[in-house]
């Protein structure tokens, strides 16, 4: 008998099982395809935002795209300027900014602490990072400031929280003065202009104060501690990094991944671990599940099962229909499950949850969508396929009598 | 048409040996229309249900329309019940899912008939035996006679070469009766269709060409009844 003849034969019995079987099952069935499909969806798409906050908050306020680092052996990058000019030159490359960073003591009120103050070139800074647009007091700094100083919020702090082990002078507002000695012993006080919150905490504990400022305490001409590069999109960082050294570039250079170093390596690894314990146990619910209910379905209709082989139908058509049957809930499941992911992306985009290092929207990711819907149909086929085989092989009187 | 040779069936339930059949051996011509009978646990359905190739015997030779039907594989098996085979079972054995309608044109479905075709002969062979207002309905919205012509006509529709039918008046008025025999007599007279069928009622005997009796498991005896 011609192959399609039967299927048309599996579809008819399928399509009638569905539509007057037991309403009942069918929607509790589709329902847990639907909950397994929300479950396999979730924790990827919630992993692929926590990784694409930490990415957003590296490049946006700690690193760029790129990071250009003093040769080995040298604790500065000479002739900075040049340089910068140079690798503007790269086509889809958007801005550089010179970065020279000291390990300084900061005294307020009394109180001290020791952290980092970078001297930028604060234009330079804007064409790179966007510190500039999350400040929550004052301004950022100007090209030509020389007594001012901008400083992350966990920094200036809180009046009477000690930070918890984080470096803060406890209350610093805009306007107040901060005293700041150098490693060289050199000592200045500057005018507190802004203050700053990224959630990027390496960044929300430091200070900034311009190159200009920077280099005549340390002595320093056309020098610094890194160049931060920034790109024309994300994502592409190893190719520019591939370019920049084919320009001839003598120095390190390093991608913000490189840089934010095994740290999140770690953390994707981990939640990894999580996603594949969490992806096989729904896919064992899956089988389980699906399985029981294929499984009841065909118990239920052996005799049915025994009539259609009596009456001439080969079996083969009888295990398809099941298998329609199956593949029909699958479908339906997964389609409902995209519905009631998506709202429950909308719910956590709209109050998103906070995670160290900012608040993480769910990414959905079509890849692991896919991958979910593939696993769903790998599962539930085998599931579906198993009890219907089982029952259609048995003798005929027998499943007659049922 | 249907030639078997000492059919022997033993049902074991444990120690227990059932011997349905104990050595049947009965032929059957091309059109002709045999009644079996006998006494409740003789063997008649065990005997209809290895010639409608649902069971096997545990001896002996079955050949139909001059095929060893024994030596076929499932499949072919399958086969031959859907393409020459109609079965009227006994407790009917409707597909519940499905109306009258569908019950009847399901084997046509799988043989790939045009619908056109197939949805006329249902129609058709559905008014024959009076359901023509009852064709939507499911078994759950049939009663137990209606049921049982259903289960006719589904083994009519495809003009079987052979018609084995166990007790298919079983639960019909003495009325529904005669207009079922009736049909059967015409579908035998006019195309010269093999009927085997199974029954209790002396009644039934004027319509059939022989009776086969069976007691225990073997034939008792054979009358002719009219000339076939
Ligand atoms: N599956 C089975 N297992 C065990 N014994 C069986 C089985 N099927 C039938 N029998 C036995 O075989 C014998 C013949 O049964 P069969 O169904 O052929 O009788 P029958 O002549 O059709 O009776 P009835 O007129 O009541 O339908 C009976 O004694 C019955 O109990
Ligand atoms: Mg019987």
């Amino acid at each position: 008998m011609p192959v399609l003849a039967g299927l048309r034969v599996s579809a008819f019995l399928a399509w009638k099982s569905i539509r007057r079987g037991s309403k009942g099952t069918l929607v509790l069935t589709i329902m847990i395809v639907a909950l397994i499909f929300v479950n396999l969806v979730f924790l990827p798409s919630i992993i692929s935002g926590v990784v694409e906050t930490f990415d957003a908050q590296s490049i946006d306020f700690d690193f760029g795209n790129l990071v250009v680092e003093p040769r080995e052996g040298s604790q500065y990058i000479d002739g900075v300027a040049s340089l910068q000019r140079q690798i503007e030159r790269i086509p889809g490359i958007v801005g550089t900014s010179p970065r020279t960073a000291a390990g300084v003591t900061y005294f307020y009120k009394g109180r001290n602490t020791a952290s980092t103050l970078y001297g930028i070139n604060p234009e330079d800074e804007r064409s790179v990072t966007r510190i500039a647009e999350f400040m929550t007091e004052g301004e950022f700094l100007s090209d030509g400031d020389t007594d001012a100083i901008v400083m992350g919020a966990t920094l200036a702090g809180t009046e009477g929280d000690e930070g918890g082990g984080l470096p803060t002078l406890e209350g610093v507002v805009v306007g107040d003065s901060v005293r700041v000695d150098y490693p060289n012993g050199e000592t200045r006080t500057y005018r507190v202009k802004g203050i700053f919150e990224t959630q990027s905490f390496g960044v929300d504990t430091s200070a900034f104060i311009t190159n200009r400022e920077m280099s005549e305490v340390l002595g320093l001409q056309d020098q610094a501690s890194v160049i931060l590069v920034k790109t024309e999109e994300n994502g592409r960082e190893e190719e520019f990094k591939r370019e920049l050294l084919s320009y001839g570039i003598q120095e390190e250079v390093r991608t913000y991944r490189e840089k934010a170093g095994g740290f999140v390596d770690q953390a994707i690894q981990s939640f990894n671990i999580i996603n594949a314990i969490s992806t096989l146990v729904s896919l064992i619910i899956a089988i389980v599940v699906i399985f029981i209910v294929i499984f009841i379905n065909t118990v239920n209709r052996r005799r049915q099962i025994g009539i259609l082989k009596a009456i001439g139908i080969d079996q083969q058509i009888i295990i398809n229909s099941y298998v329609l049957q199956v593949l029909f809930i699958t479908v339906v499941g997964a389609l409902v499950g995209m519905v009631l992911n998506a709202g429950v992306t909308t719910y956590l985009t709209a109050y998103p949850l906070v995670f160290p290092g900012g608040p993480v929207y769910p990414v959905v990711e079509a890849s692991a969508v896919l991958w979910s819907v593939a696993s769903l149909f790998a599962v539930s086929l085998p599931a579906g396929y198993i009890p219907a085989w089982r029952i259609a092989r048995e003798d005929i009187l027998t499943a007659i009598r049922g | 048409m249907i030639v078997a040779e000492d059919l022997t069936r033993v049902y074991t339930m444990g120690r227990v040996e059932v011997r349905a059949l104990r050595g049947v051996s009965l032929s059957v011509a091309r059109g002709e229309f045999v009644g079996i009978m006998g006494a409740s646990g003789s063997g008649k359905s065990t005997l209809l249900h290895i010639l409608g190739l649902l069971d096997r015997p545990t001896s002996g030779r079955v050949m139909l329309d001059k095929t060893d039907v024994l030596a076929l594989s499932d499949h072919q098996r399958t086969q031959f019940r859907l393409n020459r085979l109609g079965y009227v079972f006994q407790d009917y054995a409707l597909i519940g899912e499905l109306t009258a309608l569908e019950n009847v044109y399901l084997t046509s479905l799988v043989r790939g008939d045009p619908e056109e075709e197939y949805l006329r002969k249902s129609t058709d062979i559905l008014e024959r035996v009076g359901l023509g207002d009852r064709m939507d309905h499911r078994q759950s919205e049939l009663s137990g006679g209606e049921q049982q012509r259903v289960a006719i006509a589904r083994a009519l529709v495809n003009s079987p070469s052979i018609l084995l039918a166990d007790e298919p008046c079983a639960n019909l008025d003495s009325q529904t009766s005669k207009s079922i025999l009736d049909l059967f007599r015409r579908l035998n007279e006019d195309l010269d269709q093999t009927i085997l069928m199974v029954s209790h009622e002396e009644w039934h005997k004027e319509y059939f060409c022989r009776v086969v009796t069976l007691r225990d498991g073997l034939i008792e005896e054979v009358t002719e009844c009219r000339k076939g």
